[in-house]
């Protein structure tokens, strides 16, 4: 009788890729919206409705006395005895943070997953990468990568995850400047101080973030039965269920109470909580991602339920 | 042996071994089984709730029971458990008298008994006894009370004989070798069936008083025997008699012929309760005559075959009258009461022709064994020498008197006795002499046995003139002395000659039964003219025995030869004449083992004084546990691998995911089951090529054509018949499939009911074959419409090359006499009424078989037609008329050019097609008026 979980190999960071622009084709360009980043100067690609620096035309207005000649229309001033100087639509480009857990317990696939926690991890967090590069944001990773606002963004990820460590602890956020976005996904069963550590000191600083929880559904469902012995990937550490059938109905219960205890933490930092499972498709969780990122309010999320 | 239950260990020591069953059972409670291995990230989680679980680290304890269960069935099968364990009872007071039946019933089981014997004599040699045997089949019996070697010997050279026991000759030849020695006991290997000196034997057994009796095998006998055959007039009827008769049964016969070949077969059945049953072997006269005998399929003891000679054959009796019969007044034909009588057990044959210089050499070319001549004065001289050499040869003729006998020269060589000439007629007008009855039969002849009738009573006869030998060939006489029936033997023949005629006209003999008897015998004397030889009377040799087995052997050892000189006794077997064959290869006479009206009965076994132990032949009824113990643990430890399963989760992750691992589990017990049912069965491929178009034939009606080979007239016969089937589709409640072509030479014709066949000149002409085909096909119920296409008038006369060559097909066919459709032909009702048939041309007629002319035409407005002309010619090119083309045009123009002929030629196909298909159906049509009226409606 074959168990039902196994643990699986590293999933190969240019494979990976490969899948996450599959996924990242289904969807459209996703502009974050940046709403808090006013302020930032670093140009991009977000429009603005204001003048500023940008490659689009947004107003001409009457020369005032000071102003660069150079910057002087000459073509429209020549229509009329005024001066004008062409205003162009300030453009801003975000900084968004990506970071997938890598640890052993990602490894771990059942019969019914597709794919493994980590695989599908890295799948989502190289796809949100090709979906934001596609739209000029600017895409790192804590610890491996720093922010690019490059077309092939994503592709420069996956070669910079192949030649870092394994990161395998939640990433250091205090290097992370203030008015940009996290991703992080992970299985977040590590520690259960996640809330504490790592993203309240963060979101206090004012960092956006969305959290994907992924899961393998045998972690949820619990179909073990029998004499069973379950062994921790991470630690090692095992235990042994006499009837493991009896136990399943009190995981569940405390596998939802724990899943609902972090959403619960994460949203009231005012950040966003998505379950995923590896039964479903990584496309799911993509649109749901995009969907948080792009700043679909939850007030339509709340008209559609 | 426990007291009270018959059961016994083989190797108690190994119960022991149950002591260590509170070990296994305290080792198995602390072995838990091997848990499942699983990686679990959230173990965290996990291990908060299982804290409140108790991980059993035991298994259940019925599992372990159950456990306990296999490990105590193993240790009971190891200790060789047996029920019912032979009995080891010998008394050591003397010695060992042991009395085996080895008659014919012993054969099929004679290694069983041995073995029993071998076991007896084996106990024997452990008390270290003496042992007398005897065997009750045997002729000689050497009973002396000896070592248990020479009995082993005496044993291993026994062999069952295919003879009756004879029990008391054996228990005599017992109490003299025993002498004043008292044996210890008497052991009896019976089998079961009783003998008329059973009984004195067992009394004399009794007498012995032996310390202990041991009955064996007394009750469990299925002997069978076949106690008669009678061959009847339509079947072989087989009597069997069995031993065992609580439960209905059926067994299969089997009938060889001379050389070992089965040539029949049949059923014999007893019903709950019945000893005797009757079964029969039903086969054709011929096949029967075969027969040499019989047997009981599966059983082969001497008397489950019945071995048959000449004496059973049914005879072939040719019957020759003189005058012409007559079939208005069949009770006035002198052949009728002989044919009555002798039908049930011969086979007749009669002359086919009124000359007898023709008919009698074709009757003796069919070599029958008796000619019966009612009433014939002279033959021709030739026929009556070709009668006189079948006589020699071994024929029985049997001669009635008559008017014309009575005026033929009395020196006439085929008559017994010289006659006089001229008949005596008794209690007439003119004569004094009362009607005589008939006197005693001699002791002597064929009929003696008979009853004497007092009620027969003879008016005239012929006289024969007295003679020296006349007494002894006198068979019968009247009462008065003058002989009713005498015989006289010519050469290997015989000439038995009744002085009454064979009707009822002379006397009221031939209407009486004893007229079947006096038949009968003279019939039975008779012998097949072909076998010549002494069979049947005299002293024959052995030639082919039974062995106990059933097996004909051919003959050895003290068999005498069988003495047939005395008519009268009754030839039993026995050990001077074992069951079987005797005399020579040209005649035999059989000898079996039972006769007709034996049965078998079960042996009675009397009360002893001294303790009777009665038991099965074998140890049949000790019973072996370990084999079941062994399948139990097995079973149980299937069931333990199960529960196994099950506790550690096989089944339930079924419901989880969809590829079980439980699956190959599953699959092995399926193939498990499988191989426990019995293989499928297995039907015979029996289809063959063309099935399908057979069969599509099948489904639809479909009208056919000859294809003649010459295309445009194929083509038009197509187009043809398939408008005409369109048509009937349309018009009628027959709905044709497309017509079909058919090759004369190869396709098969039954299927259609009708064939069109257009003459053409170009076509070939068909093969003989064809034709003959062809012919079948008509005399089989199917017709043929011809067409010349030349519009013929006369038939005769035709003189185009399409009549012509119609002309040289009909030459080939066996065609009855045609007329022209006449007016009140079912042809011109049976759907339109119509009086022409026309086709493309309109004055031609539609020949028909001809009807028999009924006696009043004006009564039925329809002539009988019982069956279906299976031919009509007609030269009206049917086919062109009916053709359309594809868009439904006509393809040819009717001559003249008449719209309404068009439909008369469509109208006369639908009625030459109904009239095919319902036959004299439509012909009783036109009575139903006449029909209702007289059942008053």
């Amino acid at each position: 009788m074959a168990p039902i979980g196994q643990l699986t190999q590293q999933t190969a960071r240019l494979d990976a890729l490969a899948r996450a622009r599959q996924r990242a084709a289904l969807l459209p360009d996703c502009l974050a919206e940046a709403r808090r980043v006013a302020n930032t100067v670093i140009a991009g690609w977000h429009g603005r409705r204001k003048r500023g620096i940008g490659e689009t035309f947004w107003q001409f207005r009457p020369y005032v006395d000071g102003e660069s000649l150079s910057r002087i229309d000459w073509r429209r001033s020549a229509r009329d005895d005024n001066l004008y100087v062409r205003d162009r639509e300030w453009e801003a480009a975000h900084t968004i943070w990506l970071w997938a857990d890598q640890s052993p317990s990602m490894l771990y696939k059942s019969d019914v997953a597709l794919v493994s926690k980590e695989s599908r991890a890295l799948v989502l967090m190289l796809a949100l990468a090709e979906i934001l590069s596609r739209s000029g944001e600017r895409v790192g990773c804590p610890g491996v990568m720093e922010p690019v606002a490059s077309r092939n963004a994503a592709e420069r990820l996956a070669l910079a995850l192949a030649h870092a460590p394994i990161q395998t602890a939640l990433p250091d956020l205090g290097q992370i400047g203030r008015m940009s976005d996290v991703i992080l996904i992970s299985d977040f069963l590590d520690a259960d101080d996640t809330l504490e550590t790592c993203i309240g000191p963060a979101s206090r600083r004012g960092i956006r973030g969305h959290i994907i929880e992924v899961s393998d559904p045998a972690e949820e469902t619990f179909p073990y039965t029998g004499r069973t012995e379950f062994r921790d990937p991470e630690t090692g550490q095992k235990l042994i269920a006499g009837r493991a059938e009896t136990v399943a109905a009190d995981y569940r219960k405390a596998w939802l109470a724990r899943r609902e205890a972090l959403g619960q933490g994460v949203r009231r930092m005012g950040w966003s909580f998505l379950a995923h499972r590896t039964d479903r498709l990584a496309s799911e969780a993509l649109a749901a991602a995009h969907g948080h990122l792009s700043g679909i309010p939850a007030a339509k999320k709340a008209a559609l339920s | 042996m426990i007291a009270g239950i018959p059961l016994a260990f083989g190797a108690p020591a190994i119960l022991f071994g149950l002591l260590a069953l509170p070990v296994i059972w305290w080792l198995l409670r602390l072995t838990p089984p091997r848990p499942q291995a699983e990686p679990f990230a959230p173990l965290a989680i996990l291990a908060r709730v299982l804290k409140a679980e108790e991980t059993p680290s035991r298994s259940p304890w019925w599992l372990t029971l159950l456990r306990l269960l296999i490990a105590g069935l193993v240790i009971l099968a190891l200790a060789e458990p047996v029920l019912n364990p032979r009995d080891r009872a010998l008394s050591s007071n003397g010695p060992l008298a042991l009395v085996i039946d080895n008659g014919w019933a012993t054969a099929p089981d004679w290694q069983a008994r041995t073995e029993a014997a071998e076991t007896l004599i084996a106990e024997a040699e452990d008390l270290d006894i003496p042992v007398s045997i005897v065997f009750t089949a045997n002729r000689r019996h050497d009973a002396t009370p000896t070592s248990f070697e020479r009995a082993r010997d005496q044993l291993r050279a026994a062999k069952p004989q295919p003879l009756r026991p004879e029990r008391s000759a054996s228990v005599t030849a017992l109490i003299a070798a025993l002498g004043q020695t008292r044996p210890g006991t008497i052991a009896y290997i019976s089998d079961g069936i009783d003998t008329p000196d059973a009984t004195d034997a067992f009394s004399r057994l009794s007498a012995l008083e032996a310390s202990a009796i041991r009955i064996i095998g007394a009750d469990d006998t299925n002997a069978l025997a076949l106690t008669g055959a009678d061959n009847g007039a339509e079947e072989l009827s087989v009597t069997a008699s069995r031993l065992n008769s609580t439960d209905a049964a059926s067994y299969g016969l089997t009938a060889s012929d001379g050389k070992g070949r089965e040539i029949a077969a049949g059923e014999i059945r007893f019903d709950t309760g019945e000893a005797e049953a009757t079964g029969t072997i039903s086969t054709p006269f011929e096949i029967r005559n075969d027969i040499a005998r019989l047997d009981v399929t599966g059983i082969d003891t001497a008397g489950s075959v019945r071995l048959l000679d000449d004496s059973f054959r049914r005879r072939r009796v040719a019957l020759i009258s003189g005058e012409a019969r007559d079939i208005a007044q069949p009770l006035l034909s002198p052949l009728y009461y002989i044919n009555r009588a002798l039908s049930p057990f011969a086979d007749l044959i009669e002359a086919d022709s009124e000359e007898m210089s023709v008919s009698i050499p074709k009757l003796l070319e069919q070599s029958p064994a008796v000619v019966v001549m009612s009433d014939i004065g002279t033959l021709p001289e030739d026929v009556s020498q070709s009668l006189n050499e079948w006589i020699e040869r071994g024929g029985t003729l049997i001669r009635f008197a008559g008017p014309r006998l009575a005026a033929a020269p009395g020196n006439d060589e085929l008559l017994p006795v010289l006659l006089r000439k001229g008949e005596r007629e008794l209690g007439g007008a003119l004569s004094w002499i009362e009607p005589q009855p008939l006197a005693n039969y001699p002791a002597t002849g064929p009929f003696a046995g008979l009853p004497t009738p007092r009620d027969i009573t003879v008016r005239r006869q012929v006289l024969a003139e007295p003679s020296a030998d006349l007494a002894a060939r006198t068979w019968a006489s009247l009462a008065d002395g003058t002989p009713l029936v005498t015989a006289a033997d010519r050469g290997a023949g015989r000439i038995v000659l009744f002085h009454v005629t064979a009707e009822a006209s002379w006397s009221n003999l031939p209407i009486s039964g004893h007229f079947v008897d006096m038949l009968r015998r003279v019939v039975q004397l008779s012998r097949a003219v072909s076998g010549g030889g002494e069979a049947g009377s005299g002293i024959l040799p052995p030639w082919r025995l039974l062995d106990a087995n059933g097996a004909l052997l051919p003959a050895s050892g003290d068999a005498k030869p069988l003495d047939l000189t005395d008519r009268t006794a009754v030839v039993q077997a026995g050990p001077d004449n074992p069951p079987g064959l005797y005399g020579g290869e040209d005649g035999f006479v059989a000898l079996n083992l039972f006769s007709a009206d034996e049965t078998l009965a079960p042996i009675a076994i009397p009360e002893f004084e001294a303790p009777v132990t009665r038991s099965a032949i074998t140890g049949d009824s000790t019973v072996d546990f370990r084999p079941w113990l062994f399948a139990a643990a097995l079973f149980a430890l299937l069931v333990d691998t199960l529960i196994v399963l099950l506790l550690n989760g096989a089944f339930r992750r079924k419901t989880f995911k969809q590829a079980s691992a439980a699956a190959p589990a599953l699959f092995i017990v399926g193939l498990s089951l499988a191989m426990f049912t019995a293989p499928g069965t297995v039907r015979a491929q029996d289809a063959q090529p063309g099935d399908v178009d057979l069969l599509e034939s099948l489904d639809r009606t479909r009208l056919a054509y000859v294809i003649t080979g010459d295309e445009e007239a194929d083509r038009t016969s197509q187009a043809g018949l398939d408008s005409l089937s369109n048509y009937l589709f349309s018009r009628t409640a027959l709905e044709p499939g497309t017509a079909i072509g058919v090759d004369l030479e190869t396709a098969p014709l039954s299927l259609y009911p009708l064939i069109y066949w257009p003459m053409s000149e170009d076509a070939d002409t068909p093969s003989p074959e064809a034709i003959s085909r062809l012919d079948a096909y008509m005399k089989n119920g199917g017709s043929v419409l011809f067409d010349t296409r030349d519009r013929i008038v006369d038939l005769g006369g035709g003189s185009s090359a399409l009549t012509v060559r119609l002309q040289q097909i009909l030459a080939g066919l066996d065609i009855p006499p045609l007329e022209p459709v006449p007016a009140d032909h079912v042809l011109t009702k049976s759907f339109f009424l119509l009086d022409t048939f026309p086709g493309r041309y309109s004055d031609g007629p539609l020949w028909v078989e001809a009807t028999p002319e009924t006696n009043d035409p004006a009564e039925r407005p329809a002539r009988t037609g019982d069956g279906v002309s299976s031919i009509l010619i007609t030269g009206n090119d049917m086919a062109a008329a009916w053709a359309l083309d594809d868009q439904g045009f006509p393809m040819f123009s009717t001559i003249p050019a008449d719209p309404w002929q068009r439909e008369y030629a469509y109208r006369a196909g639908v009625n030459i097609v109904m009239y095919m298909l319902t036959g004299n159906y439509k012909a009783d049509q036109v009575h139903i008026p006449a029909l209702l009226e007289r059942l008053g409606q």
